[in-house]
């Protein structure tokens, strides 16, 4: 149980292991403000597809349940768009306008709907929801963090060190891509260190033992 | 000189295999190698003599680049020592970081791109952006790409082009203008607050165009190594009668360059400045010298080389003369250096389809 709300967190991380989701990663991490709101929005529209996905798992036939969880998403974007526009700031939903409605076709929505939802219970889907929300808006204010302060010399809006000059690069498209290369190639660095320390104490246990045999 | 290589001698044991300080083992090795040749003998085959290993290499681009570094220093005074000493020292340690981590050696690549980065900077800019900069070129350009002959592109073109689309204002407000006279400015050091103006190829599209003569002896502003062309000429024929810098690179360039700059220049004269101030202005020169013809980045195979050479060349005068950028040469070795593995295969393809067809 805790596994399925702890390993969106770093061990399948959507946006650094499984690599799902990128296109709102990228576009949307001009800022912390923007970041924050975008993974809130994802998470309250993952958690709610799942746990109702969940629901009607039973209920849905296979042919036809792609279109099924898309119509099941799309309402909860509407509802999530909604409110968004009625309680955000204007700068923050005018900045994220296009990609809230686009949630509907985000590939960590679908994926957890056809790869976990529909096989699980309601409780684990909705634990599953929160982790892997959890870690995509980890994800995206970690991206949002590095380019705001290299790329504005802010965090959340606030200046904190007046005399840096910001490398205006880090808040366009570049930067993004930059940031995110290097934030990959670390997350690619540490599971393979784990991988090569995981095979050397495999070779080093059994030779006690295949000794005998190739003697 | 003795006295040198006994104290390496006495220090050895401590970085060598159980010694106190192993892991900075890639730093002494490359402290003895700078001062002396290696004793190493290889043990098995292939024994490789070839008289021109990568160390003579990067010595003959540090000689040709010689000029250039001289009239630096003559036209934007000892400001430029302040710029190669911070950006030898923020590239150095990221390298040597690098070479620790990964049990290297420190290669001599760097040297290279060391002395260049300043040189392709315009010369009153803040040094901490110096050091950002070079940084930036030797980390993202060169290390995770696997470092020195494993980059696909040039390191101090990328910590350029970052420095360009970072700070696009510092970088166009610190052309200082240069000195003159006997001296020029080499007894001055002058900082952000000596007088700047446009560079000439910015100039031009406002209307005021530089005489040729300056441009030739390098009396213009411009990035601190590219104003002098006559300098740039001297130690890239060097480069290229020593066959470091290809000949082929740097004739496609200029030459494509000057074609098409003729043929646009009397189609459509009003775009177009004629090519003999473009070939003088700017960077054209030094790219076409000393980056484009960077082995690493740059196709082996000859066919390769020529339409490396033209996509430089044309990018280059399209940049120019058709979009906001006043200097395309950057952006255009950039371009080349993409382009340079996928010209390769094509080259090495059309070859075999030619002696398949021979039989």
């Amino acid at each position: 149980m805790r596994q399925e709300l702890t390993k969106g967190f770093l061990k399948r991380n959507p946006v650094f292991v499984l690599m799902v989701g990128l296109c709102p990663t990228l576009a949307t991490t001009t800022s912390m403000n923007n970041a924050l709101a975008m993974g809130v929005a994802a998470t309250a529209v993952l958690v709610c597809s799942n746990v109702f996905v969940s629901l009607v798992r039973n209920f849905i036939p296979k042919g036809v349940r792609i279109p099924c969880y898309i119509v099941i998403i799309a309402s909860f974007v509407t509802i999530v768009e909604m409110l968004m526009k009625y309680f955000l700031p204007l700068a923050v939903s005018e900045k994220l306008s296009i990609f809230i409605p686009l949630i509907v076709v985000n590939c960590i929505i679908l994926y957890r709907a056809e790869d976990f939802a529909s096989k699980n219970g309601v409780m684990v889907s909705l634990l599953d929801g929160i982790g892997m929300g959890g870690g995509f808006t980890g994800a995206l204010l970690l991206i949002a963090a590095i380019r705001e302060t290299t790329g504005n010399g802010t965090v959340f809006g606030l200046k904190f060190w007046p005399a840096y000059e910001p490398a205006a690069v880090m808040t366009l498209a570049p930067g993004a891509f930059i940031v995110m290369g290097l934030l990959l190639a670390l997350f690619k660095w540490r599971s393979l260190r784990k991988i090569r320390a995981a095979t050397l104490t495999a070779r080093a246990e059994p030779q006690v033992g295949t000794e005998e045999v190739t003697a | 000189m003795r006295l040198l290589l006994g104290i390496l001698d006495r220090v050895r044991p401590i970085f060598e295999d159980g010694g106190k300080l192993r892991p900075m083992k890639p730093v002494f090795d490359a402290t003895e190698n700078f001062f002396y040749a290696p004793s190493a003998r290889t043990q098995n085959a292939p024994h490789i003599r070839d008289p021109l290993d990568l160390k003579r290499f990067m010595s003959m681009v540090i000689i040709g680049l010689a000029p250039c570094v001289v009239a630096a220093f003559y036209f934007f005074g000892l400001r430029m020592l302040a710029m190669i000493v911070v950006s030898y020292a923020a590239g150095g340690a990221v390298e040597m970081l690098f070479a620790v981590v990964r049990k290297e050696e420190i290669n001599e690549g760097f040297l290279v791109t060391g002395l260049i980065f300043p040189l392709i900077l315009p010369p009153g800019l803040p040094l901490w952006i110096v050091a950002v900069g070079v940084a930036f070129g030797v980390l993202v350009g060169k290390e995770i790409f696997g470092g020195t002959g494993r980059n696909p592109f040039n390191p101090a073109l990328v910590g350029r082009c970052f420095l360009v689309l970072g700070y696009p204002g510092v970088m166009s407000a610190t052309y200082i203008v240069p000195g003159s006279g006997p001296l020029g400015r080499l007894t001055e050091y002058v900082g952000v607050e000596a007088m700047t103006r446009a560079t000439p190829l910015a100039e031009a599209k406002q209307g005021v165009v530089a005489p040729i003569a300056d441009l030739f002896w390098g009396n213009v502003t411009g990035s601190a190594g590219e104003t002098a062309a006559i300098a740039i000429i001297v130690g890239g024929v060097f480069l290229v009668l020593t066959r470091v810098a290809n000949w082929r690179t740097v004739a496609g360039i200029i030459g494509s360059f000057t074609v098409l700059g003729l043929v646009l220049h009397y189609a459509r004269p009003d775009d177009f400045a004629p090519v003999g101030w473009h070939l003088l202005a700017g960077g054209l020169l030094f790219g076409a010298f000393f980056m484009a013809t960077d082995p690493v980045t740059s196709p082996i195979t000859n066919g390769g080389k020529w339409a490396y050479a033209v996509i430089i060349g044309a990018a280059t005068l399209l940049i120019r003369n058709l979009t906001g950028y006043v200097e395309g040469m950057m952006f255009a070795i950039l371009l080349g250096n993409i382009a340079a593995p996928v010209l390769d295969d094509v080259a090495v393809r059309l070859r075999l389809r030619r002696l398949q067809h021979e039989g």
